[in-house]
C-alpha cells in the first residue's frame, strides 16, 4: 500500500476558513481512491494532507468498443482495428456493428494523483480570494512552495505556476530556515524541531491544557467559550498561552463591556474567580511556547488596558446623557430607508406594546417604559464601538440611571433570542418588548415588499419571526390567549395600515413555516403528521393550545379506538369530498343504526366541544374515539350512495358531522397509520 | 529591548527601505486620513508602472480626537506607508526584516498576521491582508491592494503602514503617546499636546457647520472643473479636501444618514474619475516608468 504526503505553503489564512476549507478537502481527498485513509489539517499557513493505503496502481479493466457497421467495408474495418491496436480476431460476434474487447491498463496512482491534487488544491472555494504580483491568479493568499512525495519520491505537480519541490520552512520567527523533507514522517519530525506542529487538534489540546493551568495557578477558571479555539488553532504553529493582567480599576466598567472588548477584540479568554466574578487576570494565545521575557504579557495588557481606556472614555461620555434625552437623537438614525427612523420604530414599538399588555393582564407602566428606551442606546457612543452590545448596554444604563428591574431587564433582554438555542427574555416585560419590536419589523418588511427569497434574508426576518415563535411557544402561559393573527393585526394598527389582508395572509403564511420548522426541531418529539393534522385544525391563536393539540394526538395516535376511527375519519373524507353541510335532518333519517349515529354524534359533539373549552384534549379524542363501532357498523349496514338526492345528501351530512367533531383539534385524517 | 524614540523609529524604516529600493517621498501638504491616500499610493498604483516608495504622513481623523487626554487615541496621528508594486513574493519576510531593523529580537516576541481587510468606500479602494499583531498589539497593516478608484489593479501592490507612535510606545515601554521621545529632547507631548486640544475641541464643537457645507460645495466643483481641463493632480487635491471637510463635518455631528451616504458617493466618484484620468493620461504617455522592454509589448 502506497502512501501520498502535500504541503502547500501559502501566507497566513483567516482562522474562520480553516475548517470548511479542511472539510471539504477531506471529502474531495477520499474520492481520488475510494478505500483510502485520508489525513487533512492546517496551520495558518499550511494546508497539509497524507493519503495511505493506496493502491500503487487501478485495476485493469475491459472495456467494449463500437465499430463501423459490418456492411461498411474492408476499409473501414481495417481503420478500426489499427486505431483501437486491436486484430481481427478480438472482434465479437454478433450485431450490426463491429465490436471488439479492449482491454485497459489502470493508471499508476501517481499519475491520477499528479492529475487531481492540483484540480481539488487550486478548485477549493475560498470565502474572500485575491490576487498578487502580476495578478494571474486568484486564491485566498499568495503560494509560496509545494511539497509533493509518492512513496518516498518527489511527485512534480504545480499548483498555480508553483512547482513541487523537496523544501519547505520551519516557524516564521523561530526557526526560519529552509527544509529539506524526504517524506511524511520526515516531515513531521523535521517541523516539530522547527517549531511547527502541524496537527490542529493537539495544537487546541495543548493551549486548553496550558490556559487551565495558568488559571488555576490565580485560583480561577477560564472563562470558556467553544469559538475561541477554532480560532486560537489556527493562529498558531507552534501553541502558546500567557496569562495577563489588566489595570483592576476597569473592572468598574460593565461585565459584558469587559468580556466583549476580551473576547470578540482582542481573542482574549477571560479568567473568572471561585465566585464566578470576572478578575482582571485574562488568557491571550502566542505562537511560541512561552514568553521568555514577558513581552507578550506586557503587550497584550498593554492594548487590553488601551481598549478600556477608550471604553471607559465611551462610559463616561454616555452616562452624561440619559436614555431618556437620547429619544429625539433617534429621529436621526435611519431603521431603514423606507420604513422611517428609530424613533418612528420606537413609536410603533410601544403602541405595539400596548396593545399586547392588555391580554396578558399586565401592569403596563413598566413594560411601556422599556420599550420606549429600548432603542436608545443605539446613539451611545458605546454601541457605536460595540454594537454586538446593543440591548446590553441600554439595559445596563438604564440600571444605573434606577429603573426598576423590570424596565432594565426588559431593555437588556429585547433582542433575545438571537438563534434556537438561545436564551428567551427573562421576564414578561422582556417578551412583550422582544416580540413588539420584531413583528413590527416583519411587518414593516412585508409592507414595502422585502422577503426572504431562497437562502437571501440580509434583514435577518427568518430569524425575528423564528424567535416570536420561541417566545410565544415557552411564554404563552394557560391564561394568556396571545395570538400571532392578533400580534399581526396589532403591528398593522402600528403601521396605520390596519386591514391590510395581503401583508396579513403573506405573514401568516410565513409564520406558518416557522411555527412547523420550530415544532419539528423541538425537544417534545413530534412528528410531522401530528403537527399537520393540528395546525390543520388552527394554529395562529394560539401556539401553546397548538402544543396542546398535537400533544393529545400524540398520546393517543397508537390506541385501538382511534386507529379504528382513523380508518372511518379518512373514509368520511372520501366520501363527503365537496359536500359542505353537517346538519342533518332527523326527519329523513330512516334505519336504526343511522339515528343511533346521529344521536351519538350530537352527544359526542356537545361533550367535545365542553373539553375543548377546558383543554381538555385528550378526553374530547377519546370521545370521539368512543364512536368508532357505532360508525363502522353504519358503514356496514347503511347505504350513503343511494339513488334519492336527499337521503344521500343527508347521510353525507350525518357522516360529516361526525368527521367534524374533532375538526377544531386536528384534522385527524393527516396521520399516518404504520401498518406494518 | 530597544528603547529608541519616534525619530529614531522614523530614520531607521526610512533607512531599511531605502537599502531596499525604495524611494522616499515626502508626505502631502494636504489634510488626509491616511498615508493611502497620498498619490504616491492611491494614483501609482494604478496601471502597470513599477513603483515602489516610503514616506511618513500625518494622518487627520477628527473623529479620533480625545482632547489629548486618551494615552492612545489621537485626531492626528503618524503614519509611515510603504507600496512595493509588483508585490514581491517574499514581501512578509522583508517587512520582518524591518522589525529586526528597529531592534526587534522576533524570536523573544509573539507575531501574527490575523485577517483584516481594508476598504475605503470613498477612494472606491479595496485590500486583502492582515493587521500585524506584535505581543498582541497591533502595529501595521499589511493590505495587497485588490482595486483603487474602482479599477481592478494588476500588477498588484503591496502596502504596508506603521503605526508608529504605538510602536515607539511599545519599544520604549511607555504608557501615553504624549510621553514617548521624539527627538532632541522633546517628547511627543511637547510637540502634540496643545494642537490635540485645539483641534478636538475645534472639530467636536467649535468648526462652523454652514462654512464647511459650502467649502465641500465649492471644493468639489472645483475638483470637477480640474477634471474638465485635464489635470488630475490639482482634481485628486481638491477630493483630498473634501474628503476632509466631510470628516469635519461628521466629527461635528452635521451629517444625517442620508447625508453621509450622498457625499461619500459624491467623493467616490470624484476619487474614481481622477483615478481613470490618471490612469488614460499615463496611457497616452505610454506608461514612461515602464521598463524599455516591457514598454514595447
Amino acid at each position: 500500500m502506497a502512501e501520498y504526503f502535500f504541503e502547500l505553503l501559502t501566507e497566513e489564512i483567516p482562522a474562520w476558513m480553516h475548517d470548511a476549507a479542511q472539510a471539504t478537502l477531506r471529502q474531495q481527498l477520499s474520492q481520488i481512491v475510494p478505500g483510502s485513509e485520508v489525513y487533512v489539517t492546517t496551520t495558518p499557513r499550511r494546508i497539509i494532507f497524507f493519503l495511505s493505503k493506496l493502491p500503487l496502481r487501478e485495476n485493469d479493466r475491459e472495456e467494449e468498443v463500437k465499430g463501423p457497421p459490418r456492411k461498411a467495408g474492408e476499409q473501414a474495418l481495417l481503420g478500426f482495428l489499427k486505431k483501437n491496436n486491436a486484430t481481427a480476431d478480438d472482434i465479437l460476434e454478433g450485431g450490426d456493428y463491429v465490436r471488439i474487447r479492449r482491454k485497459i491498463a489502470g493508471r499508476g496512482t501517481d499519475s491520477i494523483l499528479q492529475e487531481r491534487v492540483p484540480a481539488i488544491v487550486e478548485g477549493l472555494r475560498w470565502p474572500k480570494t485575491m490576487r498578487w504580483n502580476g495578478g494571474a491568479h486568484a486564491y485566498i493568499r499568495p503560494i509560496h512552495s509545494v511539497l509533493s512525495i509518492f512513496e518516498g519520491k518527489h511527485l512534480p505537480v504545480a499548483i498555480f505556476g508553483v512547482a513541487s519541490g523537496a523544501t519547505t520552512v520551519g516557524h516564521r520567527t523561530l526557526a526560519p530556515g529552509t527544509i529539506t523533507v524526504s517524506g511524511y514522517n520526515d516531515y513531521v519530525t523535521k517541523l516539530e524541531l522547527a517549531r511547527v506542529v502541524i496537527d490542529a487538534t493537539r495544537r487546541r489540546h495543548v493551549m486548553a491544557e496550558r490556559a487551565r493551568i495558568l488559571a488555576n495557578a490565580i485560583h480561577g477558571t477560564p472563562s470558556l467559550d467553544a469559538t475561541i479555539w477554532s480560532q486560537w488553532q489556527y493562529l498558531t504553529e507552534y501553541p502558546g498561552v500567557l496569562r495577563a493582567e489588566f489595570r483592576p480599576e476597569y473592572l468598574a466598567l460593565p461585565e459584558e463591556v469587559l468580556v466583549t472588548v476580551m473576547r470578540v477584540h482582542q481573542k482574549q479568554l477571560p479568567i473568572r474567580g471561585a465566585n464566578e466574578k470576572l478578575t482582571n487576570s485574562f488568557l491571550a494565545v502566542i505562537d511560541n511556547e512561552a514568553d521568555p521575557d514577558g513581552n507578550a504579557a506586557y503587550g497584550n495588557a498593554f492594548v487590553t488596558n488601551a481598549r478600556f481606556a477608550d471604553a471607559k472614555f465611551f462610559y463616561d461620555t454616555d452616562r452624561r446623557k440619559p436614555l431618556a434625552d437620547r429619544l429625539d437623537q433617534l429621529t436621526h438614525l435611519q431603521f431603514q430607508e423606507k420604513l422611517g427612523n428609530y424613533f418612528e420604530k420606537t413609536k410603533r414599538i410601544e403602541a405595539i406594546a400596548q396593545s399586547i399588555c392588555p391580554h396578558l393582564n399586565l401592569e403596563t407602566a413598566d413594560t411601556l417604559m422599556a420599550a420606549r428606551l429600548c432603542k436608545a442606546d443605539l446613539v451611545t457612543e458605546m454601541v457605536k464601538e460595540f454594537t454586538d452590545l446593543q440591548g446590553q448596554i441600554g439595559g445596563i444604563y438604564a440600571r444605573e440611571e434606577g429603573y426598576s428591574n423590570d424596565v432594565w431587564q426588559a431593555i437588556y433582554d429585547h433582542y433575545l433570542p438571537i438563534n434556537i438555542e438561545d436564551a428567551l427574555p427573562r421576564t414578561l416585560s422582556g417578551a412583550i418588548v422582544s416580540i413588539a419590536d420584531k413583528i413590527d419589523t416583519l411587518t414593516g418588511f412585508f409592507r414595502i415588499a422585502v422577503r426572504p427569497t431562497g437562502s437571501r434574508d440580509p434583514f435577518a426576518l427568518r430569524r425575528a419571526a423564528q424567535g416570536i415563535v420561541q417566545i410565544l411557544l415557552n411564554r404563552d402561559k394557560r391564561q394568556v390567549r396571545l395570538g400571532i393573527d392578533q400580534l399581526i393585526d396589532f403591528a398593522l394598527a402600528a403601521h396605520n395600515d390596519a386591514g391590510n389582508a395581503a401583508v396579513r395572509n403573506d405573514l401568516l403564511a410565513f409564520f406558518e413555516e416557522r411555527v412547523r420548522t420550530l415544532l419539528e426541531i423541538s425537544q417534545y418529539g413530534f412528528a410531522y403528521d401530528e403537527i399537520a393534522a393540528a395546525m390543520a385544525a388552527g394554529w395562529s391563536r394560539s401556539l401553546t393550545d397548538l402544543v396542546d393539540r398535537i400533544h393529545a394526538l400524540k398520546a393517543i395516535r397508537n390506541e385501538a379506538n382511534f386507529l379504528s376511527i382513523l380508518d372511518s375519519a379518512k373514509r368520511i373524507a372520501n366520501i363527503t369530498a365537496g359536500h359542505a353541510s353537517n346538519r342533518v335532518d332527523a326527519k329523513k333519517l330512516e334505519d336504526t343504526t343511522e339515528k343511533r349515529l346521529d344521536e351519538l354524534a350530537t352527544a359526542v359533539g356537545e361533550q367535545v366541544d365542553e373539553m375543548i373549552a377546558e383543554r381538555q384534549y385528550r378526553r374530547a379524542l377519546e370521545s370521539f374515539a368512543a364512536m368508532a363501532p357505532e360508525l363502522e357498523k353504519f358503514f356496514d349496514e347503511v347505504m350513503v350512495m343511494v339513488d334519492d338526492p336527499a337521503v344521500r345528501s343527508n347521510r353525507m351530512s350525518l357522516l360529516r358531522k361526525v368527521g367534524d367533531a374533532v375538526m377544531k383539534i386536528a384534522d385527524v385524517t393527516k396521520i399516518v397509520v404504520d401498518r406494518s | 529591548m530597544a528603547r529608541i524614540n519616534f525619530q529614531d523609529l522614523i530614520l531607521r524604516l526610512q533607512n531599511f527601505w531605502a537599502e531596499r529600493g525604495c524611494m522616499i517621498e515626502m508626505p502631502i501638504d494636504i489634510e488626509v486620513g491616511a498615508g493611502t491616500m497620498h498619490p504616491a499610493t492611491f494614483l501609482r498604483v494604478l496601471g502597470p508602472e513599477p513603483w515602489k516608495v516610503a514616506y511618513v504622513q500625518p494622518s487627520r481623523r477628527p473623529a479620533d480626537g480625545r482632547y489629548g487626554d486618551n494615552p492612545f487615541r489621537l485626531g492626528k496621528h503618524y503614519q509611515f506607508q510603504v507600496v512595493l508594486k509588483p508585490s514581491p513574493i517574499n514581501v512578509q519576510d522583508l517587512y520582518l526584516d524591518s522589525l529586526r531593523a528597529i531592534g526587534l529580537d522576533l524570536t523573544r516576541h509573539d507575531i501574527r498576521f490575523e485577517e483584516d481587510n481594508w476598504e475605503s468606500p470613498t477612494l472606491g479602494a479595496w485590500g486583502v491582508g492582515w493587521q500585524v499583531l506584535l505581543d498582541g498589539m497591533e502595529i501595521t497593516q499589511f493590505t495587497y491592494f485588490q482595486q483603487a478608484g474602482g479599477i481592478d489593479l494588476s500588477p498588484v501592490s503591496a502596502e504596508i503602514t506603521y503605526g508608529i507612535e504605538r510602536l515607539t510606545m511599545f519599544l520604549s515601554r511607555q504608557s501615553s503617546a504624549f510621553d514617548i521621545g521624539w527627538g532632541g529632547g522633546f517628547t511627543y507631548g511637547d510637540v502634540r499636546k496643545q494642537d490635540e486640544y485645539e483641534f478636538s475641541k475645534y472639530y467636536f464643537e467649535v468648526a462652523d457647520i454652514d462654512l464647511h457645507w459650502k467649502l465641500l460645495e465649492q471644493y468639489a466643483s472645483e475638483a470637477r472643473r480640474c477634471l474638465d481641463h485635464e489635470l488630475v493632480f490639482p482634481a485628486y487635491d481638491w477630493t483630498l479636501k473634501c474628503s476632509h471637510i466631510f470628516n469635519t463635518l461628521d466629527a461635528r455631528g452635521a451629517v444625517s444618514v442620508t447625508e453621509r451616504v450622498a457625499v461619500i458617493k459624491r467623493v467616490r466618484d470624484l476619487a474614481v474619475a481622477c483615478a481613470n484620468q490618471y490612469l488614460e493620461s499615463r496611457r497616452e504617455m505610454g506608461f514612461p516608468l515602464l521598463p524599455a522592454s516591457e514598454a514595447a509589448s
